[in-house]
């Protein structure tokens, strides 16, 4: 684990840094600078994903998580730096083509009136279909198995505008799912759902992972929650990568008190995965770069 | 991935969808055997009524056998027809597409001031141009002009920073609408002529529509209409949303802006030979969405049809009242005008709709 907070190093001028050798790298960023008019949200990003594996981007509020993946996904443009899906720049793929690779969740996305559950799913084949071309068999089989591994099928023809939250989850899960791509990102997949829920979607995002080898990138809020089921943490702060690694060597009291600013204990639970008992607010920041940075990005969402 | 997700439970789903299926059938079907009955019906209404097998008759025979019927019907009646069912389905299709667009359902075709704008051309030629008579077939022209050129206003004033938003646009069209509007208003009350001329735009009406009407309208219909409908599966990722619709690879702003633009294409169109006929552009798409559900590839045709069933029925409707319209030497036998009818059962819908279900139908 790298815990630099604050005193990352400069990689911006350091090229090939973390190089791997593209075949490893499922989708990778490279010195990424992303603003929102004039404010700098992410400063000279590197991270590198892995095929197969679950990363889980963590990170106060406003340190540039949800702003990596949406650059990640090409929903935003970065001012330097690229994106490189499969050793490729994403900003120069075909958009079609990127989402045939690569499927997104966007935080909180609408609710469509009137759409049924299999209409929403059939939305994900896209991709593979275009604006023209009416749906093929092939295409009706990947909506079936979208709808069969969320368990959505006898919600099928249920209008999504109708359903609960955590159905309703399930049925943007399915669409994703439907787009059949190697790779799936989650944004905040497990905000309001309920306990139960917030499970019950986490699990079938590791089972979809261990049966078929997807690689999987969540942004989480909940740190128990990315400890329990993600391989990988990379923690940010400030649009920068200050933690990376395990959650057992991540998530420690240090880092909850000097990124998150609580005071807590992290004790093993009975299946080794690291669990954070937050006690108390360590009250703000102490260093001298708060004030400039809350100024600097004052509504980047996160 | 899912390529080895385990395979589907297939029969279940099939065994779900097989009833839904012929639904979807039967509902097209009745709508076009609707739409033909309704065309018949108002080929054969009028100041003299006809038999089916008198229209018939007419159309089949030359000009010789039958020259009254043949006159009445093909001469009169038919461009009258045409004009009619296709302005409607344009009205409609126009609306079902502003309102997967913009993800509004109380989106119509006058939201975007196209609707405004043709109207306040066509005030402008009639007021200020040389006499109705002799404007012609420049009229319809002109009024396109107006209502392409408001389309395009709105959806300039809408961007903002290269990205629209379907709030601003409707909001900008709001705006812009009122303006055209007023400035209708007061090109008539300055010029001071002829203000039956200019409210038969305002209102709408297919009176006295003739086969030059037609010739205009259709070339224009055979363009956007398949255009239109071919956007169904755009229409359906627009009204996901912007971000899940970019993630899936559809560019989102272009996409938008081809169906802004073929929604003023359709509205321009239809607005510039029959008027500003209300409400068709919003209870159309609106019934048929509550019929067959969002899916645009069945909302987009459907809305088509009944729109243009919806015109015939009610122009059918006013073709057989009479009413004294005093001072109104243009339109020919003083009728109402079909847009009085649409305006009156688009407010009678609206109300069934609240009354009905009073916490579904607002604006979700």
């Amino acid at each position: 684990m790298r815990l630099t907070n604050g005193h990352r190093p400069r990689t911006r001028h350091g090229r090939n840094r973390h190089a791997i050798p593209g075949d490893a790298a499922a989708i990778a960023a490279r010195d990424l600078v992303v603003g929102y008019g004039g404010a700098r949200v992410l400063d000279g990003l590197d991270l590198v994903v892995e095929r197969g594996t679950t990363t889980a981007l963590v990170g106060p509020n406003g340190s540039g998580k949800s702003t990596l993946l949406r650059t990640l996904v090409r929903l935003l443009r970065p001012e330097a730096g690229a994106v490189l899906l499969d050793g490729a720049a994403i900003q120069r793929l075909p958009t079609r083509e990127v989402a045939r690779r690569l499927a997104v969740l966007p935080q909180q996305p609408e609710v469509p009136a009137g759409i049924t559950v299999r209409e929403l799913t059939e939305q994900g084949r896209y991709p593979h279909v275009g604006a023209l071309r009416t749906l093929g068999a092939a295409d009706r089989d990947a909506v079936d198995r979208a709808l069969e591994a969320t368990g959505m099928q006898t919600f099928a023809h249920r209008r999504v505008d109708e359903l609960s939250g955590g159905e309703r989850q399930k049925a943007w899960i399915a669409l994703a799912l439907a787009q059949d791509t190697p790779m799936l990102l989650l944004d905040e997949p497990t905000t309001f759902l309920d306990l139960g829920h917030q499970f019950e979607v986490l699990e079938l995002v590791g089972r979809l992972r261990d049966e078929t080898g997807l690689t999987v990138v969540l942004v989480l809020h909940d740190l128990n929650q990315a400890a329990r089921h993600a391989a990988r943490l990379v923690v940010l702060d400030r649009g920068a990568v200050v933690a990376d690694g395990t959650p057992a060597r991540v998530l420690t009291r240090e880092l909850l008190r000097d990124i998150f600013r609580v005071h807590a204990e992290v004790t093993v639970d009975t299946d080794g995965v690291p669990v954070a008992h937050p006690k108390s607010w360590a009250g703000p920041r102490q260093d001298p770069q708060t004030q400039e940075s809350n100024a600097r990005v004052p509504d980047a969402p996160t | 991935m899912s390529a080895q997700i385990s395979a589907p439970a297939a029969p279940t789903a099939e065994h779900g969808r097989s009833p839904v299926r012929s639904r979807r059938l039967i509902v097209p079907m009745g709508a076009l055997a609707l739409l033909l009955a309704l065309a018949a019906l108002h080929l054969a209404t009028g100041t003299q009524q006809l038999g089916i097998f008198e229209v018939a008759a007419a159309l089949l025979t030359s000009r010789e056998v039958d020259s009254l019927h043949h006159q009445i019907v093909v001469d009169i009646r038919l461009p009258r027809t045409l004009v009619a069912a296709t302005a409607g389905g344009m009205l409609a299709l126009a609306g079902a597409l502003l309102q997967s667009v913009l993800r509004n359902p109380l989106a119509a075709p006058s939201v975007l001031g196209v609707s405004s704008g043709a109207v306040l051309l066509a005030a402008l030629a009639v007021t200020f141009g040389p006499p109705v008579g002799t404007l012609g077939p420049v009229l319809p022209l002109l009024a396109l002009v107006g209502g392409l050129g408001a389309g395009l206003a709105v959806y300039t004033l809408g961007r903002h920073r290269g990205r629209t938003d379907p709030t601003r646009l409707i909001l900008v069209g709001v705006l812009l609408s009122g303006i055209a509007a007023s400035a209708t208003a007061a090109v008539v009350i300055v010029g001071g002529s002829s203000v039956s001329g200019v409210l038969r735009w305002m209102i709408g009406s297919i009176n006295g529509r003739v086969w030059h009407d037609w010739h205009v309208l259709w070339p224009w219909a055979l363009v956007t209409i398949p255009l239109a409908l071919a956007t169904a599966r755009v229409g359906n990722l627009l009204q996901i949303g912007d971000e899940a619709a970019a993630a899936v690879g559809l560019p989102v702003e272009r996409a938008r802006l081809l169906l802004v633009l073929l929604a003023a294409m359709l509205t321009a169109g239809a607005v510039a030979i029959v008027g500003a006929v209300a409400f068709v552009g919003l209870i159309v798409p609106h019934a048929v969405r509550g019929l067959v559900g969002a899916d645009t590839r069945r909302v987009f045709p459907l809305s088509l049809v009944a729109g243009a069933a919806l015109l015939l029925a009610a122009d059918a409707v006013v073709s057989t009242v009479r009413v004294e319209l005093p001072g109104d030497p243009l339109s020919p036998p003083a009728l109402l005008p079909v847009g009085v009818l649409t305006a009156f059962l688009g407010g009678a819908f609206f109300a069934v709709v609240l009354l009905r279900r009073p916490h579904q139908s607002g604006v979700s």
